[in-house]
C-alpha cells in the first residue's frame, strides 16, 4: 500500500513536470522573434508575410495558443510542420525506428563490453590491466563523439574503405555511428561496474562465498555481478531515456535519418511545432523512464521509500 | 573468457562490409539539405530535384540563354499579354497529355491565395492565364512585365498533371510527383533519398543515366568523404576551408562555378546619420581592399565586384571595382565633416565564406580610415529577423542565379521601402520602377546599365565580391557546374 502511493505521488510529480515542459516549450520558442519573416521567401511583401502569419495563427494572444498547443498535444495533434507540410508527430514517428535503432544498437554493445571490462577491472583490481581499463574509460568519456566520428570515417571508410561513410539502410551503416555513440557509454558504464563491484566484493555475504571455497569467476558472475548491477541498470534506463531524443551530434554526422537530425533542421528552419514535438517526445520518454526505474526500485528493494 | 573483449572487437571489425559503390549508369548526388517534399509549385527549398521530374515553358541552356522547353515560342502580344504557342506531343509519365489547360492549372494553383504558395512572389505579376486552344496560352500580367518569360523558367512555374492531382490530392502529389521531365519519380524516403529513373518517353531524348539517387549527407566532411570513397559521384556545398581535401585527392574534384554563387554586400541604413551623406559612403567602399580579401582570406575562390549584378544577368554592365583608397577615404570623411571618424556597430553571420573572418578584415580596414567598429556577429536565423532593421552597417548575400536578370540582383535591395533595403535614394528609385515597365529591352537594357552607374555613384550600398559555387564530382563524372546552380542530370555524362 505504501509502495502504491510512492508509484502515484511519481506519477502525478511526472506530469506535473510534463506541464512544466509544455509551457516552457511553448514560450521558449516565441521568444526567438518573428517565425513568419523566417518562412516566406526573401522577397516576399510585408503584405504576404502578415497574410501567412495570419493564416498560421501567430497573431492570436500568446495565452489563445499556448491553449490551442496543450489541447492539441493531448490529442496528439502538435500542429503541421512549416516547413514539411505534414503533421509534426509523423514526422517524429517516422524516424523513431532509426533512433531507436540506433539507440539499442549503441547501448547493447557498450553494455556488454562494459560489463565485461568493468568486472575484470573490479577482480584485477590496481594490476596494469585495471590502469590500462580505466585509462581508455577515462579517454572514452573525454573524446568528443564529433572527433571519434570523424576518424572512423577517416580509418574505416576513407583508408579502408570498409565501411560506407554515412547513411541508412543496412549493418554495415549501423556500425560507425553505433562505435561513434557507444563510445561513451562503455566508458560510464565500464566505471559503473568496476566501482559498484569493487564495493559488493566487499560485502560478508561475498566473504562467505569464498570461504566455501568457489573460485572468483563464480563469484562475480553469481553473487556478485547481479547485486552491484541496480544502479547500472539505472544508469542504463537514463541513458537510453536521453538517446531516444535523438543522438544530434552522431546522426547529423552518419546522416542518420534519425530524431536528433529532424530536431537539429527544425531548430535551424525555425520549424516551430517540430521542435515542440521532438522537445516534449524527449521529455516524455524521460519522465516514463524515470518511473518505470521507480518501480523497478520498489520491486527490486523493499527498503527504497520515500 | 579473459579474450573476449579482443575478440568481440575483432568481430566487430571482421564483418562481411561490402560497401556498395556507384555503378556505371547510376548517379548518387549528395546534398547539404533534406528535401522536405517534391511538388514544385510550393518548395520551400531550391527546385535541384524536381528541375529533373518537370519541366517549364522556357529553359536554359549552358550558357543561361532562354531556349523553348514545353513551349516552343512566345511572343509579346501587347504591353500586358505574353502568349505562348505550346510543344505537341509531350506527355506527363503517368500518360496524361501535357496541353494548354495543364499551364493554366499549374500557375492558377500557385497564384490562389487559399493555397499559401511560399513562392507565389515569383509569379506575382500574373493576373490571369487564358487558354486559347489546347497548344496556346495567353498570360496577362498586372503591369507590362518584361520579365515573364523568364519567370516562366523556374520555380514555380514548373507544369504539373492537372487530372493526376484532382484525383489523388496535393499531399500525395507531393510525395509521388509525376511530370514531363526527363526522370520519373521511384521512391523518397524522408532524411535518407529521392530516387528518380530514366524518362525513356523524354521529349528531348531518353537520358544516359539511368538511375539518380539524391542523398541528404548534412555533415560536409562526411559528404566530401564519401564523394572520395566512391560512394556518390556528385556533391552540392563544399566549404572553402575542405577545398584543399578535394585538391590533394586524385579520386575527386573540385568544380569551381565561377561568380556562381551569391554577391556579398554591406547594407547600409541610409535613414539615419552618419550614412545618409553620400561621402561617408564613398569613404567606405574606398577603405575596402577587395583584392586582398579574395585572394589571401577567400583562396581565389570569390570575385572582386563593382556592381550586385552578374556577368551572366541581363543588363549587366562592366562596373569597375572600386578602388582601395585609404587616403582618399580619410579626404572623403573630412570633407563630410567627421575628421575625427565615429563609431559605427556592423553585423554580420556565419552565412557566407569566412563570413566572421571577412567582417573582422573589414572592421579592421574601416579603423584604419579612423573609425571605431562596433562588430556583432550573430547566428543566422537571428540575423535574418534582424537584418537589415538594425544595422546600419550590415552583411549579406543576394543572388540572381535564378532569374539571371539586373532586377532580381537589385530592386530588392536597393529601392526605398523593400524589406531587404537599407537605401533611400529617390533617383534610383525612380530608375528601379521605370525598369520594371519598360517592355522594349533595349530601352529597358539601358535604364539597367543607368541603375548600375548610379549605383557606383551614390553607393546605395558597398559590392564586395561574387563567390564561385563550389561542388565535388568525381572524376568520370562530366559536369562544370551552372550559373544558375542547377544539376540536370540529362545534360551529364559518365564514362
Amino acid at each position: 500500500m505504501k509502495g502504491l502511493r510512492f508509484l502515484l505521488s511519481r506519477a502525478i510529480q511526472g506530469l506535473i513536470v510534463m506541464f512544466g515542459v509544455s509551457l516552457l516549450v511553448f514560450f521558449a520558442l516565441f521568444l526567438t522573434g518573428d517565425p513568419a519573416v523566417l518562412m516566406m521567401a526573401p522577397d516576399s511583401t510585408a503584405q504576404e508575410i502578415a497574410e501567412f502569419r495570419e493564416a498560421m495563427g501567430f497573431n492570436d494572444p500568446i495565452i489563445v495558443q499556448y491553449g490551442r498547443f496543450l489541447a492539441g498535444a493531448l490529442h496528439g495533434d502538435l500542429g503541421n510542420s512549416l516547413r514539411y507540410s505534414r503533421p509534426a508527430m509523423d514526422l517524429l514517428t517516422e524516424r523513431l525506428g532509426a533512433t531507436a535503432l540506433l539507440a539499442l544498437s549503441a547501448l547493447l554493445w557498450s553494455s556488454l563490453l562494459g560489463f565485461l571490462l568493468g568486472a575484470i577491472a573490479a577482480v584485477r583490481r590496481n594490476s596494469p590491466i585495471d590502469f590500462a581499463i580505466r585509462v581508455i574509460s577515462l579517454l572514452g568519456q573525454a573524446v568528443p563523439v564529433f572527433w571519434l566520428a570523424l576518424m572512423l570515417i577517416i580509418l574505416f571508410s576513407l583508408n579502408l574503405r570498409w565501411l560506407p561513410s554515412s547513411g541508412y539502410g543496412s549493418f554495415e551503416h549501423l556500425i560507425m555511428p553505433s562505435l561513434a555513440l557507444g563510445a561513451y557509454y562503455l566508458s560510464a558504464i565500464t566505471r559503473l561496474v568496476r566501482s559498484s563491484l569493487i564495493e559488493t566484493l566487499g560485502e560478508n555475504y561475498i566473504r562467505t562465498a569464498r570461504a566455501k571455497g568457489l573460485t572468483e569467476w563464480r563469484i562475480v558472475v553469481r553473487h556478485a555481478l547481479r547485486n552491484a548491477m541496480i544502479p547500472v541498470v539505472t544508469l542504463q534506463g537514463m541513458y537510453l531515456a536521453s538517446l531516444m531524443g535523438g543522438a544530434l551530434v552522431t546522426e547529423i554526422i552518419f546522416a542518420w535519418p534519425g530524431i536528433g537530425r529532424l530536431a537539429v533542421e527544425a531548430i535551424q528552419n525555425r520549424d516551430f511545432p517540430v521542435v515542440q514535438a521532438v522537445v516534449l517526445f524527449a521529455a516524455l520518454v524521460f519522465v516514463v523512464a524515470n518511473f518505470l526505474v521507480d518501480v523497478a526500485y520498489t520491486w527490486l528493494n523493499p527498503r527504497i521509500r520515500l | 573468457m579473459k579474450h573476449l573483449p579482443a575478440f568481440a572487437l575483432g568481430l566487430a571489425l571482421a564483418l562481411p562490409a561490402t560497401v556498395t559503390f556507384a555503378q556505371d549508369d547510376t548517379l548518387v548526388i549528395g546534398r547539404s539539405a533534406s528535401t522536405n517534399a517534391l511538388d514544385p509549385g510550393f518548395l520551400r527549398e531550391a527546385a535541384t530535384i524536381v528541375d529533373n521530374i518537370f519541366d517549364t515553358m522556357v529553359m536554359r541552356d549552358e550558357d543561361m540563354n532562354l531556349v523553348p522547353g514545353l513551349a516552343t515560342e512566345w511572343t509579346a502580344v501587347d504591353d500586358t499579354t505574353w502568349e505562348f504557342k505550346l510543344r505537341e506531343g509531350v506527355v506527363f509519365h503517368n500518360g496524361e497529355p501535357f496541353d494548354a489547360e495543364a499551364v493554366k492549372f499549374s500557375l492558377d494553383r500557385v497564384l490562389d491565395p487559399e493555397n499559401k504558395a511560399p513562392t507565389i512572389s515569383y509569379i506575382r505579376t500574373i493576373e490571369s492565364v487564358e487558354v486559347v486552344d489546347p497548344m496556346t496560352v495567353r498570360i496577362k500580367t498586372t503591369a507590362a512585365d518584361p520579365l515573364l518569360p523568364t519567370r516562366m523558367s523556374r520555380y514555380p512555374a514548373y507544369i504539373v498533371p492537372p487530372k493526376y492531382i484532382e484525383e489523388h490530392g496535393r499531399d500525395h502529389f507531393a510525395n509521388n510527383p509525376v511530370g514531363t521531365g526527363a526522370y520519373t519519380f521511384v521512391d523518397f524516403v524522408p532524411d535518407e533519398r529521392v530516387t528518380l529513373e530514366a524518362n525513356p518517353d523524354y521529349w528531348r531524348g531518353t537520358p544516359d543515366i539511368k538511375t539518380v539517387v539524391w542523398r541528404p549527407i548534412p555533415d560536409a566532411t562526411a559528404r566530401i568523404t564519401s564523394l572520395i570513397t566512391g560512394e556518390v559521384g556528385l556533391i552540392e556545398d563544399v566549404p572553402v576551408d575542405l577545398v584543399p581535401l578535394l585538391q590533394q585527392t586524385p579520386d575527386a574534384d573540385l568544380v569551381q562555378v565561377k561568380n556562381g554563387g551569391l554577391t556579398i554586400y554591406l547594407g547600409l541604413r541610409m535613414d539615419k546619420a552618419p550614412l545618409d551623406n553620400v561621402k561617408v559612403r564613398q569613404a567606405l567602399n574606398h577603405a575596402i581592399d577587395r583584392e586582398s580579401i579574395t585572394t589571401n582570406l577567400l583562396g581565389g575562390l570569390a570575385t572582386p565586384k563593382g556592381t550586385q549584378v552578374g556577368a551572366a544577368d541581363f543588363g549587366y554592365l562592366d562596373v569597375e571595382v572600386q578602388a582601395y583608397d585609404p587616403e582618399l577615404s580619410r579626404q572623403l570623411l573630412a570633407e563630410a565633416g567627421f575628421e575625427d571618424g565615429f563609431e559605427i556597430t556592423m553585423q554580420s553571420s556565419f552565412r557566407y565564406m569566412k563570413n566572421a573572418e571577412v567582417a573582422q578584415t573589414i572592421a579592421q580596414q574601416f579603423e584604419d580610415i579612423g573609425l571605431t567598429v562596433n562588430q556583432q556577429t550573430m547566428e543566422w536565423s537571428v540575423y535574418t529577423q534582424t537584418v537589415p532593421f538594425e544595422g546600419p552597417i550590415y552583411m549579406l548575400g543576394w543572388g540572381s542565379t535564378q532569374t539571371l536578370d539586373t532586377d532580381a540582383a537589385v530592386y530588392a535591395i536597393m529601392k526605398s521601402g523593400e524589406p531587404y533595403s537599407g537605401a533611400r535614394i529617390p533617383e534610383l528609385d525612380a530608375l528601379l520602377d521605370k525598369s520594371r515597365s519598360t517592355v522594349d529591352p533595349e530601352a529597358r537594357e539601358q535604364i539597367l546599365f543607368d541603375i548600375q552607374t548610379l549605383a557606383s555613384e551614390q553607393v546605395p550600398l558597398i559590392t564586395l565580391y561574387q563567390e564561385d559555387k563550389l561542388m565535388g564530382k568525381a572524376p568520370n563524372v562530366d559536369f562544370e557546374g551552372r550559373a544558375d546552380a542547377r544539376i540536370p542530370v540529362f545534360d551529364i555524362e559518365m564514362d
